[in-house]
Formats: structure tokens, C-alpha cells, sequence
């Protein structure tokens, strides 16, 4: 199984060079439209998205991502650098199954 | 209270044996629970070690790459791309936690330096591919450990509910049918105890009548 990844230009053409095929976005229609096609083939195991990208179709994200199904999905900063006011990986648990850990 | 159940002595026997089993399940489930529970915080922590790490190294990547898009400009980089041949390949394992599956995740990198020549190509790109490899395989296990955490996060309060309606609804109905099939069942030993004395004395008055 193959990564695929979705972000900005600069973030595709650095996963380029280490191998992994994507689709540089940079507005909501075009992210839809990648995730879709990443979607599509069975091969992708894991879809990188950056942060600002998965922003843009953030419920399709979060429906995957909860979903447990295939493909796993890592969102990243891109390289425009960190999100300010990230959710931590604790918050996003409790968010989302209602568990306080 | 459970509903509909005739205070007989057939059914006091079912209901202490539901009892025991109820009681049992509760047991098995809330070790479950703990199990899980200690995985879980377990697979947290290592998470957010790993999406610090993936932090960092891309940090290191993003700086990298654009100090070689400086040096040389977007579309030679860009170029190149298509000229190195990196081939990226994920395994996927599973591994079982208390009945959840769960997956476990390798990178392998298919690849044979050099990837391109070095003249009138920046050193940084170099570092850049590298740097970016070593933030994929560690994204591999990021991404391992965030679905782990998601499918475990559920069985838990799957767990958590069925440890809760064991403890707060079965066991007590249970407990107060059996009370009550118990009482009853007392209170009619006493009533016929109390009915055989009578007929005992009746007698023995008619005896000493006649």
C-alpha cells in the first residue's frame, strides 16, 4: 500500500522527492476533489493531509478519520508552519468518543 | 424489578444462577475496562511523542526543501522529483487488544543513491528527501497509533456502558426479584406452616371430643 498526500505546493513537491504521488490544493472544490480521487484507489493505506486542507473539507475528514475504517489518515502542519490553537490528540479523543482521559 | 416472574422455587433456582452469571460478566468486563483503559492512555502518550517528532522532522524538511527551492528555483526541484526514484511500500499488520484489532503499520523504502547528479543541483535537496523520509516512516506510525487510539477509544465506552447497565441495572433488578421471590416464598412457608398447626390442633380436639 502506497501514502498519498494532499496539501499546498510546496508540501507536495517535498513528499515527491521521497517517493509519495499527491495533489497540491489550494481552495475547498479542488481539496474535495483530491480526497475523492485519493479515496478512489484502494492502494492508498495512508492519506497525508495538511492542516489547512483538512480545514477546508474538515467533516469528510473527521468522518474517516472516526470511522475506524481504511484508509488511515495523519494530518500534518504544512509548511507554512504550525497551527496556532491545535487540538491535542487528548482533546480530540474526548471530543470525539466523549472519554476523558 | 424485574417483571413477570412467579415466586416458585424453580424460578428462585434460574434467577441465582442469572445472578451468578450477571455477576461474573460484570467482573470480566470491568477488568476489560482496566485493560483497555491502561492500553489506551498506554497508546496516548506514545502518540504524542510521535506527533512531536513528526513535528520536528518536518519542521526540518520543510526548511530544508525551501532553502533548495531558493538555491535552485521551484521547477528544477520540481524536475527532479521526477528523476528520483524512491519507491515507499506500507505493510500492514494487526495486532489484537481484548478482541479490537488494531494496525500495525511498517515503511519500507524501495531506493538506490545516488538519486540524481550532483552538479548544478543543491546539496539541500539531499537533506530534504531524507529528512522527509525519516517524517513518512514516523507518520506511519503516527497514523498506526491515532486509528489504534480512535477503535480502542470506542471499545472502551462500548465497555464502559455494559460494565455500567450490569452494575446499575441488571445486578440490582436481579438482586431485588430475588429478595422478593425469597420473601414470598417464605412468606407462604410460614402461612402453610402456620395452617398445619392449626389442622394439627383441630384434630387433636376432635380426638379428645370423641
Amino acid at each position: 500500500m502506497n501514502y498519498f498526500i494532499i496539501g499546498d505546493d510546496d508540501t507536495v513537491l517535498g513528499f515527491e522527492l521521497a517517493g509519495v504521488f499527491g495533489i497540491a490544493v489550494d481552495n475547498a472544490e479542488q481539496t474535495d476533489a483530491a480526497f475523492s480521487k485519493a479515496l478512489e484507489d484502494s492502494n492508498n493505506g495512508i492519506i497525508i493531509i495538511t492542516e489547512q486542507a483538512a480545514d477546508m473539507i474538515r467533516d469528510r475528514v473527521d468522518k474517516l478519520l472516526f470511522s475506524a475504517a481504511f484508509p488511515l489518515i495523519v494530518e500534518i502542519p504544512g509548511s507554512n508552519g504550525l497551527k496556532e490553537e491545535r487540538k491535542d490528540l487528548r482533546t480530540l479523543v474526548n471530543e470525539a468518543i466523549g472519554i476523558k482521559l | 424489578m424485574k417483571q413477570n416472574v412467579a415466586p416458585t422455587r424453580s424460578n428462585l433456582i434460574k434467577l441465582k444462577d442469572e445472578l451468578k452469571f450477571a455477576e461474573l460478566g460484570y467482573e470480566l468486563l470491568d477488568q476489560k475496562r482496566n485493560i483497555l483503559v491502561i492500553e489506551l492512555l498506554n497508546l496516548v502518550d506514545q502518540a504524542v511523542e510521535y506527533e512531536s517528532r513528526v513535528n520536528a522532522s518536518l519542521d526540518n524538511a520543510y526548511d530544508s526543501l525551501r532553502l533548495s527551492v531558493m538555491q535552485m528555483g521551484k521547477l528544477k526541484v520540481g524536475n527532479l522529483t521526477g528523476a528520483i526514484n524512491v519507491e515507499n511500500e506500507i505493510k500492514l499488520r494487526e495486532r489484537r487488544v481484548m478482541g479490537v484489532k488494531l494496525p500495525v503499520v511498517e515503511t519500507e523504502f524501495k531506493d538506490k543513491g545516488p538519486y540524481f547528479s550532483p552538479l548544478d543541483t543543491s546539496f539541500m535537496v539531499e537533506e530534504a528527501l531524507d529528512s522527509f523520509k525519516e517524517s513518512l516512516e514516523l507518520m506511519g506510525r503516527l497514523a498506526e497509533l491515532k486509528v489504534s487510539i480512535m477503535r480502542l477509544a470506542l471499545e472502551v465506552k462500548k465497555t464502559i456502558r455494559k460494565v455500567n447497565a450490569l452494575q446499575k441495572i441488571a445486578i440490582p433488578d436481579l438482586r431485588e426479584t430475588l429478595d422478593f421471590t425469597v420473601s414470598r416464598l417464605e412468606e407462604a412457608e410460614r402461612e402453610n406452616f402456620i395452617l398445619m398447626k392449626l389442622v394439627k390442633t383441630r384434630l387433636e380436639k376432635k380426638k379428645e371430643r370423641m
